[in-house]
């Protein structure tokens, strides 16, 4: 029986169990910051670590709601039977839709959600946070900067899902010297008919992050559309890019956001009102540019687009 | 967090426990059937036609010292891997969304890994009862003993130098089992790279019986013979024919530490996810036991994986191992196989996995098995697992009819 690695074995065995029971938090430590997850997902686990990075209160405690609402709903109403903590972050979708239902008088922050406003009513004056969504100027601007013969975007959109963002999209739009082209759809299934009558009437598409147009059939529609009518689509991922579309534009990491969001809670912290602050779009994004899409298209794209690019496509 | 922290405070408590168990004062069951008949060999009752003290050298010691080594060398612990996480995160909607992909091979590698921060723990046990050695019958293995002076020639003009010629042969039954308790935990550094331990605590019976018998160089019982009194026999003064050894050993077997690092993921086209992959076995097992091999292994694992229509993923491992102790012993491993979703929460996988030794001595020098098993997902982060081993070839080293396992897994 070698003698060393059972003595080095017993040594680090002893050191990591120290070091893993020294870490359990003590009984009786007053809350500061509690964080609930909407699941475990690594873009969750970075927000965390993003967070954790700027915030100036600790994360006391940290709970898993495994995508199970009632665990989540269970986990604030021992939350609200015990001390309150100062400030609770909300990571992802479901963590949000569970603390804008049970929680009104603690300030929340959320981070890593698309389309904020669709979960949060008008009565909710206890919450801001960083969203996923990308900043519609600089999606507008980039479909504008492939080509000079980019007037006319088409955006296809479920009113009662992005009609704000739409509302915003157009003025924005104005602004910088394009027109929308929107169409409305209730389903997914009249997405195509509202390509369909696209035709000729648009110089690029925007896929928005509308999950009534983002069903496969209807985004695969929109692939299809754009190779017919050679016109660049600006799509939501990389992944949309791979499969096709000319341009992808994300938020850069889910780190990124955390700091973001832990900008806002030192914010409120330092005695801010969340009702004051308005929610934060990625202020980090990541463009994935597909040179095969544009060479089908028949499309120049300017070098200082490919420059900016995260990835590109050959 | 707490959780996860209670699942590092509980594996360390069992690596623990595993470790005062391996210290249990233990005897030298490896060399249970060299030293059936004794170092010396078996001695027979000394003869008045042969009044010299005679021995009987067994020419299978060699081949007992083969068994004895392929004994050591078989003893192991099944291959393990990392597992799949609850969700992924679809970008374009902004939602977990719960993996539907297959739960993951059981004894193999794919090249995706666990997730950062993530802590998977499983507990395996694992049955192996073998039964052939190359191709022979662990109940029915025959060792051939010879006169140590045999090499001075049979000469059949007179009987007392013919009977240099007889043999002893024994028949020799083997009972050898192991029992596999194994703690298995990885942990996700980063989303593309895992490290990992396998802690096993391994109960092992080696039983042998010998019966042994005299026999004239063609064959007839008894031996050589003067008049009816035969020049060798068994007697008071002798070895008796009737032996036996072995028992039982509990005790920490060898400790394996793992990497995993996925450098390519989701590529366009054909290009399978790829991930390398480096284990180290280190020597924590007490051979002379029969707990562990005695030396320091290393292997790099080339893993390619991908999966199809989100249920399907073929794989194929391939790599080296390399016995720090005995090169000769170092080993080509690769598998192929695949895991496919059944079900939403059963996954089915099959392997066929192999181990070729370029260099070895000719015993067990190429092993094919054939794994057979599901994962089951019950509830959220619990899987149980259960598989079979089968050897595609008996004729090759030390072999069990099958090798079952069983386990079940957490994801902290």
């Amino acid at each position: 029986m070698p003698i060393l690695p059972t003595r080095m074995i017993r040594f680090v065995s002893a050191v990591l169990l120290l070091a893993a029971v020294a870490s359990f938090p003590l009984p009786g430590e007053a809350a500061k910051i509690v964080a609930l997850k909407s699941a475990d997902v690594d873009v969750y686990n970075e927000v965390l670590e993003g967070f954790k990075s700027i915030s100036r209160r600790p994360i006391i405690s940290e709970y898993d709601m495994e995508g199970d609402f009632q665990k989540g709903q269970k986990f604030l109403a021992r939350l609200k039977s015990g001390p309150k903590p100062d400030l609770i972050l909300a990571i992802g979708i479901w963590a949000l839709q569970v603390v804008v239902e049970e929680i009104r008088d603690i300030p929340v922050v959320f981070a890593m959600v698309l389309n904020p406003t669709t979960v949060i009513g008008q009565e909710a004056h206890n919450i801001t946070g960083a969203s996923m969504n990308v900043p519609i100027e600089q999606q507008i601007a980039l479909l504008k900067g492939v080509s000079p013969q980019v007037k006319r975007i088409g955006v296809i959109y479920d009113p009662s899902k992005t009609g704000f963002l739409v509302r915003q999209a157009e003025r924005i739009a104005r602004d910088q010297g394009v027109r929308l082209v929107t169409k409305a759809i209730a389903s997914s299934k009249d997405s195509f008919a509202a390509l369909d009558a696209m035709q000729g009437e648009i110089d690029a598409l925007w896929i928005l992050p509308d999950l009534t147009v983002l069903a496969p059939e209807s985004v695969q529609y929109m692939l299809l559309f754009s190779f017919r009518n050679k016109i660049p689509v600006l799509g939501l991922s990389e992944n949309q890019a791979r499969m096709g579309a000319l341009l992808g534009l994300s938020f850069e990491s889910g780190r990124d956001i955390g700091s973001q969001a832990g900008e806002l809670a030192n914010e409120i912290l330092a005695g801010r009102s969340a009702e004051e602050i308005p929610f934060t779009t990625a202020r980090k994004v990541r463009l994935t540019v597909n040179l095969k899409t544009a060479s089908k298209l028949g499309l120049q794209i300017p070098k200082e687009i490919i420059d900016q690019a995260d990835v590109v496509i050959r | 967090m707490t959780l996860r922290l209670r699942a590092v405070a509980a594996i360390l408590l069992i690596l623990w426990g595993g470790w005062f168990t391996g210290l249990a004062d233990g005897g030298d069951l490896k060399d249970t059937i060299k030293n059936l008949y004794g170092p010396q060999g078996i001695r027979v009752e000394p003869s008045p036609f042969f009044p010299v003290e005679t021995r009987f050298q067994a020419s299978s010691l060699q081949g007992l010292d083969q068994l004895n080594n392929q004994l050591t060398s078989a003893i192991g612990v099944p291959s393990f891997n990392s597992s799949v996480a609850g969700f992924t995160f679809d970008i374009e909607r902004g939602i977990p969304e719960r993996t539907t992909e297959s739960l993951g091979p059981l004894l193999t590698e794919r090249a995706t890994t666990l997730g950062a921060r993530k802590l998977d723990v499983t507990f395996t046990y694992t049955r192996v009862n073998f039964t052939k050695l190359q191709g022979k019958d662990l109940n029915d293995l025959e060792l051939v003993f010879r006169r140590n002076d045999v090499n001075e020639g049979c000469d059949p003009s007179s009987r007392l130098l013919l009977a240099r010629c007889d043999i002893i042969k024994a028949n020799l039954k083997v009972d050898l089992t192991e029992d596999i308790f194994a703690l298995i935990a990885t942990y996700g550094l980063t989303s593309e790279w895992d490290v990992g331990f396998v802690v096993p605590v391994t109960h092992i019976r080696l039983i042998a019986k010998a019966h042994a018998g005299i026999f004239d160089q063609f064959g007839n019982p008894g031996g050589t013979k003067i008049g009816d009194l035969p020049i060798h026999r068994f007697g008071p003064n002798s070895t008796q024919p009737d032996a036996s050894g072995g028992g039982d050993e509990t005790g920490l077997g060898d400790i394996i530490l793992r990497t995993k690092y996925n450098f390519l993921r989701n590529y366009d086209g054909l290009i399978p996810d790829l991930a390398f992959l480096v284990e180290m076995k280190l020597p924590t097992g007490d051979e002379q036991r029969l707990l562990g091999t005695g030396g320091t292994n290393l292997t790099g694992l080339l893993v390619a994986s991908k999966t199809y229509g989100r249920w399907f993923t073929p794989h194929i491992n391939l790599g080296y191992e390399i016995d720090t102790k005995d090169t000769q012993q170092n080993t080509i491993r690769y598998a192929l196989g695949f895991d496919a979703r059944l079900l939403s929460e059963l996954t089915f996988g099959a392997d066929v996995i192999g181990r070729h030794k370029p260099d070895g001595s000719g015993t067990g020098d190429h092993i094919v098995d054939l794994s057979l098993g599901v994962k089951w997902n019950p509830i959220q982060s619990l899987i149980l697992r259960a598989n079979v081993q089968i050897p595609l070839d008996k004729n090759s080293g030390l072999r069990a009819d099958f090798i079952p396992t069983v386990g079940i897994e957490y994801i902290f």
